[in-house]
């Protein structure tokens, strides 16, 4: 007789069910789509906090465990140990190797040009690599350092061209399409005018193989910059930079199998035995941080949503009650027990949420996509977690704006309702 | 007369709504299978002793038996039980419910009580000359046909006694005579019928008329 009530209610009487399933429809568009966003958000910004360059350095062991304090920032050639350029394909081979986005090796030092002392670095603009699994990776600081500013062209890889940082164009009044001849031999076309912000700014940036040659140290490296997507900094991971011994048996799996920078960086230097890799926490702490705010500023907003539908259906409630109050006092003149009318509400709400709420799921999933494509050039896919949550949560603020007012059914007073007394 | 024979019975019975004594020392009996007509003008007390008798309000003092049960013993799930097991009622504004149909609205008299039986509410209809009206719904039904809906779930249960208040007010006097005839006939049949009305015609096939006068039986 329930499902007879319900369905009949539903058929006879559909404008006020329409208004409920309207409101959760609403409040669930809301929430899926804030919770879609909520989900591919953390690698969505993580490849777009990609453009805040690598957030991984890797230098040999022994040089890395001397202080920097006796070396100038970014002198990298005052190191005279070096990494071997044939293990750089070893990078993308670690468990988390889909999230390594790209790396660039570095190898630094001086060169004479036209009779100046310049420094120059060499390093990889968007070389090809061979790595297993992917066919055509090309790897560079055109994928880990997009926010380079390049007035001119990228070198290629392959020819002797070169960037000049802006600084030193400038002081040695360069301009790119000019050819240099460095160390007196080796002519090196300035392809384009590299602003940075950083030490490049002061340096000839060409193809490692270029500097290589330059400095006689083929087949050298001395450091790589790496950029991964990696998830926001924890307790567990905190605890695991601190000390990694300290960990439990069962607290290092999670570590190493959850993409923290920390684990990203350890399997790197298993990866590459003779280097160390340190994360640079400025870059990976400030990605985790804006990460974690989005999502909590999406997690207020769902709430709020959620809020603002219980009490949008509440109001509803309590109006369908106030207008049904003669069918309620019947029914308990018809001897009903108060929780059986009761129920009977409870169960239209539900059936409009699960309503509203399917409805919202669809919609919800357009606007993630639209979401997507605003913000990120790229759509927002539905993950399928967000369809029970949202018919759980859609059925959930539907109870809970039907319990404040339901509660006056136990109050309604037959007799002075069926005799138009109320 | 014998115990057995008092179906309902008030002793003293008062109620009061604030400073306003609405009901004042009543003391009435009841037979079983009585046709009692309550009678009295506007503001009598007739209605506020249905609702009483039907266990709808609570008393303020005295005693109220019914089928010897005392009402003052019965908390609200008793004062339930009892209207479900021992009460049919007749409303003078029907109260149906307007979206299930004539046979739905039988049926949720019987959902209430324990169980549906669709077989049964079936039949009553269509004793009562509705068995082609089963699926109409009540704004597709006369104000004759919609009473008869009313007397059809108040009786579904089979309760021993039946209560109509008004039962002819909302009506034409062709369906008047067609629902009094009706009631006639159940009271034919034994059952005990309380009827609340202001229309001293009405009262005439009542076996028994009790007139209240500011809260006193008068007569």
């Amino acid at each position: 007789m329930l499902s007879r009530l319900i369905i009949q209610s539903w058929r006879r009487n559909p404008r006020r069910k329409g208004l409920v399933v309207a409101t959760v429809f609403l409040a669930a568009a809301l929430v899926s789509a804030l919770l879609s966003v909520s989900i591919g958000i953390g690698d969505k910004m993580a490849k777009e906090l990609k453009s805040y360059g690598a957030n991984i350095l890797m230098e040999p062991t022994e040089e890395a465990v001397l202080p920097r304090l006796f070396a100038e920032p970014g002198a990298l050639s005052a190191g005279r140990v070096f990494l071997s350029e044939r293990d750089l394909p070893q990078l993308k081979s670690i468990f988390w190797r889909h999230n390594i986005v790209g790396f660039a090796p570095l190898l630094a030092g001086q060169a004479d040009a036209d009779g100046a002392k310049i420094r120059i670095l060499g390093t990889f603009f968007h070389q090809s690599l061979p790595v297993e699994g992917e066919a055509d990776f090309r790897t560079g600081q055109q994928v880990i350092a997009p926010y380079w500013q390049v007035r001119g062209a990228w070198p290629d890889d392959e020819k002797n061209e070169a960037l000049a940082g802006a600084t030193l164009a400038a002081k040695m009044h360069w301009r790119a399409g000019q050819t240099l001849t460095l160390n007196r031999t080796q002519p090196v076309t300035i392809s384009g005018i590299l602003e940075s912000g950083g030490d490049e700014d002061n340096q000839l940036v060409m193809p490692l193989k270029l500097a290589q040659s330059l400095l006689g140290l083929a087949g050298k490296i001395q450091a790589v910059r790496v950029s991964a997507m990696t998830v926001p900094e924890n307790r567990l991971s905190q605890r695991a930079r601190a000390n990694r011994d300290a960990l439990t048996a069962e607290e290092y799996d999670v570590w190493y199998c959850t993409a923290y920078v920390s684990s990203i960086a350890h399997q790197l230097e298993e990866a590459i035995p003779e280097a160390q890799a340190r994360p640079i926490w400025q870059v990976a702490a400030s990605e985790g941080l804006i990460v974690e705010k989005v999502q909590l500023l999406l997690i207020v907003a769902t709430g709020a949503a959620l809020l603002a539908a219980s009490m949008g259906i509440a109001s509803l409630m309590a109006s369908t009650i106030m207008e049904r109050a003669k069918e309620i006092a019947l029914m308990k003149a018809l001897a009903a027990r108060p929780w059986q009318i009761m129920l009977l509400f409870y169960a239209e709400a539900a059936v409009s949420a699960v309503l509203g709420g399917l409805l919202g799921c669809g919609a919800g999933w357009l606007l993630a996509r639209q979401i997507g494509w605003t913000l990120f050039g790229a759509p927002l896919g539905l993950a399928w977690i967000v369809v029970p949550s949202v018919l759980s949560l859609s059925v959930l603020i539907a109870v809970i704006g039907t319990w404040f007012p339901v509660r006056k059914i136990a109050r309604l007073y037959p007799a002075e309702v069926l005799h138009g007394r109320r | 007369m014998n115990n057995n024979d008092i179906v309902i019975e008030t002793r003293g019975l008062t109620k009061s709504f604030g400073s306003v004594i609405a009901l004042n020392q009543l003391s009435i009996q009841i037979r079983r299978g009585e046709f009692v007509a309550f009678m009295g003008a506007s503001g009598s007390g007739k209605t506020t002793l249905m609702n009483i008798l039907t266990c709808l309000d609570t008393i303020s003092a005295g005693q109220v038996l019914i089928d010897g049960q005392d009402l003052a013993d019965l908390d609200e799930e008793g004062r339930r039980a009892l209207r479900a097991t021992k009460i049919g009622l007749v409303f003078q504004q029907f109260h149906l419910i307007p979206y299930l149909s004539a046979l739905e609205n039988v049926m949720l008299a019987q959902h209430y009580h324990s169980v549906t039986d669709e077989a049964a509410a079936r039949k009553i209809l269509t004793d009562i000359g509705l068995g082609h009206r089963l699926r109409h719904l009540p704004s597709a039904l006369s104000g004759g046909e919609q009473q008869r809906v009313c007397i059809a779930r108040a009786l579904v249960n089979e309760p021993p006694l039946l209560f109509a208040d008004e039962p002819t007010g909302n009506l034409d006097e062709e369906n008047e005579k067609i629902v009094l005839g009706l009631l006639q006939e159940l009271h034919g049949q034994g059952r005990t019928i309380i009827m609340v009305t202001h229309n001293p015609d009405l009262g005439a096939y009542a076996d028994r008329i009790i007139r209240l006068h500011h809260g006193r039986v008068v007569e």
